[in-house]
């Protein structure tokens, strides 16, 4: 058993009067303080490379064609199964490339999980963050949607490849 | 006597100014607390969100009515308005400035002149405690019910100190008549009644505190243990109707602390001033007790209800009445 001993009051403390003077001068000092609210739509987020935000599709140099193969992985990696992907074939070098890549993003949990599977550096989470529609099938992300250049996602992919140097190589690809 | 019209402006604008200021201090109340949160408070609707009581007031309007199952239905649609009404009813007497005269007609600036006003403050604001126990009792829930008895035996505890209070000013006055206790504290600062009934000053503020239901004396709505209290099953405008109650009796509240104690609509050391000029000395002393409801809001934590009931009932009273008793004599003495 524990007595906790209190601190005996002294006569001016349980008169009341001078501690709420005194608790009212705080607060009314509180009152001109500098205020710490973000207008959020106006004033974003500060942004840092170690955030995950959405995962978005790299494009190649020539802002044009994914770096995807469609391998699969990251479908497979998924822990939400939000990743659905048909691959198809191309005349690129490559040989595959997705036909349908969609991510839906109410499933997506932001894990990561995608980025680190994926061989080819195609798929990298971004640094965006907000998410809002009228409908649910708004919210799942075809190609068109997900396809960023790769200056956009520069400064997670070089904090990306910082963290994982130490097994991991640049794609040949990309 | 004045003509009819006159009356019927007098309260319209009246009546209108007092609901105005109840609206503007559901803003007030946000936009303190931010500040003394370090936030900044609604700022979206309208310039530094000024038109926020217009878009929450049509919310309230558009929202779904709902009765509880089992809620008596006469008395749980009554209370809202027995809450409201009593409020705004006492506004009639309290005295906003003197002598006005515009277009030729000469009247005074509120609605009543009764000479048992103070009286009828206290009789009407009384009344305020039955819209919270009917609320209370008649939305069939158990939250509810307890905020309103608590709230009916808090607000009838300090109903007594409250009228002591306002009684020791009234016996200094020698008159229930508001008018004439303004009178009484004419002529200089040192004549106000918060230097010569310090004590009684100190009650009656304290003791409107926990009339109106407010920090830190509100066990009416006391959330962490009542939910909402007595309006936890009321909803739309019902719900507003509470409130504009509440808002409506701490504008009573805070312009009958300043009538008894700090001389109403007097101008301090300016005897002769214009209508306009006590009116807005007036708005100055009711909007320094509105503020303190919202300044002390924010400051300190709740009492527990038997703090509360020991502060009133062994504290505030015995020194109510002692300084009732002293006052008298004093009085009668010289």
């Amino acid at each position: 058993m524990v007595i906790v001993k209190r601190k005996e009051l002294s006569l001016l403390e349980r008169l009341y009067l001078p501690e709420i003077a005194r608790a009212l001068s705080y607060s009314f000092r509180a009152l001109f303080k500098p205020k710490v609210t973000r207008q959020y739509p106006e004033e974003p987020l500060p942004k840092t490379a170690v955030m995950r935000g959405q995962p978005r599709l790299v494009l190649l140099e020539d802002n044009e064609h994914l770096a995807c193969v469609s391998c699969g992985l990251c479908e497979v990696a998924c822990p939400a199964y939000a990743i659905t992907i048909d691959g198809g074939a191309t005349e690129r070098f490559i040989e595959r490339e997705p036909v349908r890549f969609e991510i839906d993003m109410l499933r997506c949990i932001l894990c990561g999980f995608c980025e680190e599977a994926c061989p080819k550096d195609a798929i990298f989470m971004s640094d965006e963050v907000e998410l809002a529609d009228f409908s649910r099938a708004a919210l799942v992300y075809d190609i068109e949607k997900l396809k960023r250049p790769k200056a956009a996602l520069q400064a997670r992919i070089d904090y990306f490849y910082g963290a994982n140097d130490r097994w991991r190589k640049r794609s040949s690809t990309s | 006597m004045s003509p009819i019209w006159v009356w019927i402006l007098k309260a319209v604008l009246i009546y209108g100014g007092v609901l105005t200021l109840a609206a503007g201090m559901t803003l007030a109340e946000r936009k303190v607390a931010a500040w003394i949160q370090w936030r900044i408070g609604p700022n979206r609707v309208g310039p530094w969100g000024t038109l926020q009581p217009l878009a929450d007031g049509l919310k309230f309007i558009f929202k779904e009515e709902l009765v509880p199952e089992g809620a008596n239905p006469v008395l749980f649609r009554l209370a809202p308005m027995l809450a409201a009404a009593p409020a705004m009813l006492a506004m009639a007497v309290i005295p906003f400035a003197g002598e006005i005269t515009l277009f030729g007609v000469s009247t005074t600036l509120s609605i009543a002149d009764i000479p048992i006003s103070a009286l009828y403050v206290v009789a009407i604001g009384g009344m305020g405690v039955y819209g919270v126990i009917l609320g209370g009792w008649s939305s069939n829930s158990k939250y509810s019910l307890l905020g309103g008895l608590r709230a009916s035996a808090q607000m009838v505890s300090y109903e007594l100190s409250l009228i002591l209070a306002m009684l020791s000013v009234v016996v200094l006055a020698g008159s229930l008549d508001l008018r004439a206790i303004v009178a009484d504290q004419s002529g200089s600062i040192f004549q106000w009644n918060i230097g010569r009934q310090p004590l009684a000053f100190l009650l009656f503020v304290v003791a409107t505190f926990a009339e109106t239901n407010r920090h830190p004396f509100d066990f009416a709505e006391c959330e962490p243990e009542l939910v909402g209290g007595f309006h936890t099953e009321y909803s739309s405008m019902k719900f507003a109707l509470f409130f504009l109650g509440e808002y409506c009796a701490m504008i009573v509240m805070a312009s009958m602390t300043a009538t008894l104690f700090l001389g109403g609509p007097e101008v301090p050391y300016w005897p002769e001033a214009p209508w306009f000029a006590q009116l807005a000395a007036f708005l100055a002393k009711t909007g320094f007790f509105l503020f303190l409801f919202l300044w002390v809001r924010w400051t300190l934590p709740r009492f527990r209800f038997d703090q509360l009931m020991h502060l009133g009932w062994k504290v505030m009273l015995p020194l109510a009445l002692a300084n009732v008793f002293v006052t008298g004599m004093v009085v009668s003495l010289s």
